[in-house]
């Protein structure tokens, strides 16, 4: 969203923009700043819940477990049978939980702004892989943790959720106030590989 | 270091994702008020210890955040099964029993 | 620089070290060379070195007796300073230049011991159970004899400058896990890994290959080291198979959980490291192969622990794979087919093998047919009894024995020997096996241990399941790969090994004199754990294998009894008339060799430790000299002192700036809730003590959370956004623990209950202010709301506009002013705290920290749950009666059990508030409460002291504290006697010493 006016916020890695150490980096990191997010809960085997959803963020809820889905900007990720997990544009949170709260009036759900509880972070490059290994007790290999799978687990000792992309790239979704930590563990684990920050 | 499947998650996890919170089928007494000292403190204070198999609970606490409970082996640590909260387990010390002896039934 | 000493026993060809490339180290101060590929024990055998140390209790000098993970004897204290290394086994140190390494133990030094004085004197003075027998009393006194012992006896030594080597983790997973690259392993792996499962294959040296680098058969007509590498770069060539040299597997855990140590650069020494010292795998695997391969045992003889006697398949590898003969003139004892083939490598390596001495009477098949023809004398019946020599083997005492192996049966002659081989046949290597739980089984046709059956999905191959052909291992490796993969093979190899001769089960060579009287009988090198001190223990009534085990010590050593425990097992087992199969064996636990601490640390040490959790305002606190305190792994500022300010006036400071005026906290770490559901508010009729269904939108109200129990558990503020829509407010700590209660209720008891939780603790950024002023403050940012007395009233929350921000506003207060909280999404909070503080200038807002936080409301009474609870306080014993609804219709969570007998009691512990009778003082947090100071030791302890500050504001010392039937002793004396020994006296009273009505939050 081109108004969305970011000058008095600071996301939970806004500090860290500037790091870089490594001029071929093997992990690459990018924190997709500011993104809405939104926790969405309601009963799955209800239609009337489920095409409310899908009427308003134009994109089926992912029903299987650890599976995720896309349009565009929102994407959605499963995190439990009753709970998903809407990331869309910076800035739109608030009017997708309102077209939401209109579309499941007088059902039983739960929408809640968690926009900047979390943040969304990107890791890429040729150590990355080894990089995972280090952080989560997670199998990431590519047989069991394909494109568009989503995991809720652990990273060093904080958690998060997390989906591969096509690009062999790892989305992840780390607390606030874990993203000091989270990149003390991602500069020490990556010394290896060499780490920029993007 | 376990590894369970979660009923919710649908496939094995680590143990470091979970929490143990205790005996599986414990029920909360209906009316509280109407039962002796005797029987709620049996509720809040006592627990089975079995050495085998024990119905217990698992919390999910790092991945969907679900309780669900597991059929154990206290000795051998062995997990027979895990099923969602509401669910009765399939296999009970009983029925290994049973599956026990027939084997050996069979083999004699 | 001393010249380097020759190597007197490197043979001039062959082995796989490389010549080119020789290496000096330095070993008890003396510089010797070896060459790239020798290990640290095979350089010293290279160079003559007998003496390795000295041994723990008798002090006796030892040599090397192994070449891998099974060596007692040869512990090394490897660098110097801060790098130091204490322990590793030569055997298991690959040489490099300029490696240091000394003795672990021998004082003054291993060649010239002064303790052997002692050894000799103390050694009849030092029977097992010495330790429990000698130094169980004065207990007190353990320490100091620990420390004599230890500086006499001990081993390595830690550098006591911090370890400047860094360690870390890594987590795998793989469809196979192979455990050992000998025949057996690198077979389960070709066939693993062909199949396209994920592979993962680990041995403990540097290269690949086990026992095929020290073979002399051959492979499908393939010289077998060269089979081994072929074997091995195939596996190195394929994408789904992950090579691990240098890395051992020393932990199996349940549910095919296998930890492994990688060296990562131990092998380059301490220079010019890059990266990790030491890596840990953890790995998952869901079929798990064993190809641990066997250990040779030694015999039990007079003097079997001399330096210059090995194991005689050790010999064999120092010269096939090393280029070193440890001996001129050789003696090898066997009792099976073994020690043929070590006769025909000294042989074949140009020096002299005395003779063959063969337990059995009638010794035969191929390797002892081929002895013959080489000329070698066979004196089979007979047994090597004793060795002689002090700190070398210079002879062997040959004796006939009976056909059991159980009696001397004739007289007995010396021959004059530098080695002396010994092969007592063969012991799996169970450990790992055991590690699970399962139980090895002896098999008296292998004469050892074998794995028992396991519940794991474990797999074995090789040398551990008591087959010791190498095409059996190889065979049995292809059959367990495919087995693990879920695919079939009809693969065999050829190696042309025939069926070898029946080993005889012996493990005590008889001597002329019983057990007791014989020269020493070493069955535990590293231990000193005799023959004598094991017959001892069982005649002493130590029947359990167990038990010996404790009371010898056997085993217990830092090689686990590799060598000497079935040895062990057998004379327990014959001392009381038993088999082995009925004494039983001790079991194995991890680590299979020791594992650095540092490794099992990895990389969570200093600030990677714990998280730090942060709030939005953390670059400010920082920013402004804030002093941290530790909440949970909240990082909360604790107090912010200004130049010159001791941490008591900095608290003075803050506390009258916010009673006078205005101060700012932050208070984003309290656990957030968001509820919502038609139900939530039933909900939190059944979790809280008190009563919500008339709680209106727009109002907030304090609750109570109790355990079944009745105990407090947590406690909070929650506000009604909505009908069905709440926020819930957890302590700091809590927040987690809260989330987890309130969903297990929901999905276990309550699932019809239509609500949901979800945390928000992050979401919201809280900035807290209170005093006097603190509604000018927010006048100035806030216009939308009416913020006056009549229109906001204590205890009501808004939605309004505060800096710009869309925020929730509560009129709330945990200090007894008038305060206010605004919480905004957390990308905006570190700007809200900064706007709150321009706004705050013209009034001295005053930041403050936990600290003062507890001052203001420890004046006011307020508990804190954790602080003043402590999982055994009911709302009763807090006096806080007033937060219990009497008439809710559902029996909430803790209700129940109030009316339990020891819950009702009027005499428990009660929370009270504390006036010290002396106003300067402050009574320490956790002094014990007593009545009566006069009476004797042990005192009536009545309660103690939770809370305990300096208020500034009242000008004395305030407390509260637990009081047996406090709430009935209003206005007693109580006495805190401390251990400085002073003892304070305070005036028990109500724990609200500040503005008692509440005038002031009112306002």
């Amino acid at each position: 969203m081109t108004n969305f006016d970011t000058s008095n916020m600071e996301s939970p890695l806004h500090h860290r923009v500037a790091h870089t150490n490594a001029a071929n980096a093997g992990v690459v990191m990018k924190e997709d700043k500011f993104r809405g997010q939104l926790n969405l809960r309601g009963n799955p085997q209800d239609v009337a819940f489920t095409s409310a959803v899908e009427s308003v963020l134009g994109v089926a809820l992912p029903m299987a477990p650890s599976s995720s889905a896309r349009n565009g900007d929102t994407v959605v990720y499963w995190l439990c049978p009753n709970e998903w997990l809407l990331i869309v544009a910076s800035g739109t949170q608030g009017q997708v939980e309102a077209d939401l709260r209109t579309a499941m009036e007088g059902q039983h759900i739960a929408v809640t702004d968690i926009s900047s509880g979390q943040t969304l972070v990107n890791l890429s490059g040729t150590g990355v892989a080894e990089l995972m290994q280090k952080s989560t007790v997670y199998d990431c290999h590519e047989s069991n943790f394909p494109v568009g799978k989503v995991v809720q687990t652990t990273f060093a000792k904080t958690g998060t959720t997390m989906c591969k992309l096509e690009d062999g790239s790892f989305d992840l979704v780390i607390r606030r106030s874990f993203s000091d930590y989270f990149f003390l563990w991602l500069q020490d684990a990556s010394d290896e590989y060499g780490l920029s920050v993007s | 270091m376990h590894h369970i499947y979660c009923p919710y998650c649908e496939e094995m996890r680590e143990e470091e994702e979970y929490s143990y919170t205790g005996e599986a089928h414990i029920e909360r007494p209906k009316d509280p008020a109407a039962i002796s000292d005797e029987a709620w403190a049996n509720y809040i204070f006592f627990r089975s210890n079995p050495r085998g198999i024990h119905h217990e609970m698992w919390y999910h606490a790092a991945g969907c955040r679900r309780y669900f409970n597991a059929t154990r082996d206290t000795q051998s640590y062995k997990v027979h099964e895990t099923y969602k909260m509401g669910e009765m387990p399939s296999i009970t010390a009983q029925t290994l029993a049973v599956a026990n002896l027939s084997e050996k039934g069979g083999a004699s | 620089m001393s010249p380097n000493l020759p190597q007197i026993n490197r043979l001039a060809t062959g082995g796989r070290i490389d010549r080119s490339k020789p290496m000096s180290f330095t070993f008890n101060g003396k510089t010797y060379q070896g060459f790239e590929g020798d290990t640290l024990a095979s350089a010293m055998l290279a160079n003559g070195v007998g003496v390795v140390g000295r041994s723990f209790k008798y002090s006796r000098a030892r040599g090397i007796l192994g070449h891998g993970a099974e060596e007692p004897n040869a512990l090394m204290q490897l660098h110097k300073g801060k790098e130091t290394i204490p322990n590793p086994r030569a055997t298991q140190v690959e040489l490099f230049d300029g490696l240091t390494a000394t003795s672990t133990n021998g004082w003054p030094s291993a060649e010239f011991d002064l303790m052997s004085l002692m050894g000799k004197i103390g050694g009849k003075m030092m029977p097992p159970g010495f330790y429990y027998k000698t130094f169980m009393a004065p207990q007190k006194m353990w320490m100091t004899y620990e420390k004599l012992i230890r500086k006499a006896a001990g081993f390595g030594k830690l550098s006591l400058e911090a370890d400047p080597d860094t360690y870390d983790k890594i987590n795998a997973h793989c469809d196979v896990m192979v455990v050992g690259a000998g025949p057996a392993g690198l077979a389960a792996a070709l066939e693993a890994g062909r199949s396209g499962k994920r592979v993962i294959i680990v041995d403990e040296q540097n290269e690949f290959g086990g026992t095929l680098l020290a073979s002399t058969q051959t492979v499908d007509g393939i010289d077998a080291a060269t089979w081994a590498e072929q074997a091995t770069s195939q596996l190195e060539g394929m994408a789904n198979v992950l090579v691990m040299p240098r890395t051992t597997a020393f932990g199996y855990y349940d549910h095919n959980f296998v930890v492994a140590l990688e060296r990562r650069t131990d092998h380059i020494g301490p220079v010019a490291k890059t990266g990790t010292r030491q890596r840990l795998h953890r790995i998952r695997a869901h079929q798990v192969i064993l190809a641990t391969g066997a250990i040779e045992r030694p015999l039990v003889f007079g003097n079997n622990d001399l330096p210059g006697i090995m194991l005689s398949n050790s010999v064999s590898t120092y010269i096939n794979r090393y280029a070193v003969v440890p001996g001129q003139r050789c003696v090898i004892m066997t009792t099976n087919d073994s020690g043929y083939q070590t006769a025909l490598d000294i042989q074949g390596a140009g020096r002299t093998v005395v003779a063959v001495v063969d337990s059995r009477q009638t010794p035969n098949g191929r390797l002892v047919e081929a002895a013959k023809a080489a000329g070698i004398q066979v004196m089979a019946g007979h047994g090597v009894i004793e060795a002689q020599g002090s700190k070398k083997v210079m002879g062997a005492i040959v004796a006939p024995l009976d056909e059991a192996g159980d009696k001397v049966i004739g007289a007995g002659k010396t021959l004059s020997c530098d080695l002396i081989a010994v092969a007592g046949g063969w012991s799996p290597v169970v450990h790992l096996s055991c590690h699970t739980g399962s139980r090895p089984v002896w098999k008296d046709d292998v004469a050892g241990f074998v794995p028992g059956p396991s519940i794991q999905n474990q797999h074995l191959a090789g040398a551990v399941t008591g087959e010791y052909l190498l095409s059996e291992a190889l065979n049995a490796g292809i059959q367990a790969g495919a087995t693990a993969s879920g695919t079939t093979s009809a693969q065999i190899f050829d190696c042309g090994d025939e069926s070898i001769g029946v080993s005889q089960a012996l493990y005590l060579v008889p001597h002329t004199k019983p057990i007791s009287r014989a020269p020493k009988q070493f069955v535990d090198f590293q231990n000193d754990v005799t023959a004598a001190g094991i017959e001892l223990a069982a005649r002493e009534g130590f029947q359990s294998i167990e038990h010996v085990k404790r009371y010898t010590a056997m085993g217990f050593g830092t090689d686990q009894g590799k060598t000497g425990n079935i040895n062990g097992m057998a004379i327990v087992a014959k001392t009381m008339n038993k088999s082995i199969a009925e004494t039983g064996t001790t079991i194995f636990r991890p680590a299979y060799t020791p594992v650095t601490f540092g490794a099992i640390g990895g990389r969570d040490v200093g600030e990677l430790l714990d998280p730090a959790r942060h709030t939005a305002m953390h670059p400010w606190h920082l920013a402004n000299g804030a002093e941290f305190e530790n909440v949970g792994q909240w990082k909360r500022p604790w107090y912010f002192p200004q130049a010159g300010e001791t941490m008591q006036q900095t608290l003075n400071r803050e506390c009258l700036a916010v009673r006078n005026s205005v101060g700012i906290l932050d208070a984003s770490t309290l656990g957030k809730i968001d509820i919502q559901g038609k139900d939530a508010r039933e909900f939190l009729n059944r979790v809280y003590t008190n009563a919500w269904s008339k709680l209106a939108p727009g109002k907030c109200r304090y609750g109570l959370m109790l355990k079944e129990d009745g105990m407090i558990f947590d406690d909070g503020v929650t506000a009604c956004l909505s009908d069905n829509h709440f926020l819930m407010t957890t302590t700091s700590g809590g927040a987690a623990a809260v989330l987890g209660w309130l969903e297990l209720w929901h999905q276990t008891e309550w699932p019809e209950m239509e609500v949901y939780f979800t945390s928000v603790t992050d979401q919201w950024a809280t900035c807290s202010f209170a005093g006097p002023n603190s509604r000018k403050v927010l006048e100035k940012l806030c216009t939308d709301v009416d913020l006056s007395a009549e229109a906001m009233k204590f205890m009501d929350w808004r939605e309004g506009t505060v800096a710009g921000i869309k925020a929730r506003i509560f009129r709330i207060s945990f200090t007894g002013e008038l305060s206010f909280e605004v919480n905004v999404p957390a990308d905006q909070g570190h700007y809200m705290w900064k706007k709150l503080m321009e706004a705050g200038e013209e009034f001295g807002i005053t930041p403050y920290g936990t600290e003062s936080m507890h001052v203001l409301r420890a004046e006011k009474g307020f508990i804190i749950a954790g602080q003043d609870t402590d999982g055994s306080m009911t709302p009763y014993d807090c006096l806080m009666g007033w937060a219990v609804g009497k008439t809710k219709e559902f029996s909430f969570l803790g209700e129940r059990s109030f009316s339990r007998p020891d819950t009702a009691r009027t005499d428990r512990k009660q929370l009270v508030g504390l006036k010290p009778k002396d106003p300067t003082v402050v009574i320490p947090e956790g002094a014990q409460i007593v009545m009566d100071p006069n009476q004797p030791i042990p005192m009536d302890m009545m309660g103690h002291v939770t809370s305990s500050y300096w208020s500034e504001c009242l000008g004395h010392g305030i407390a509260m504290g637990t009081v047996k039937g406090g709430s009935d002793r209003m206005g007693e004396t109580v006495y805190c006697p401390l251990a400085d020994g002073r003892v304070l006296a305070a005036q028990i009273c109500s724990p609200v010493f500040y503005d008692p009505k509440g005038d002031h939050h009112n306002d």
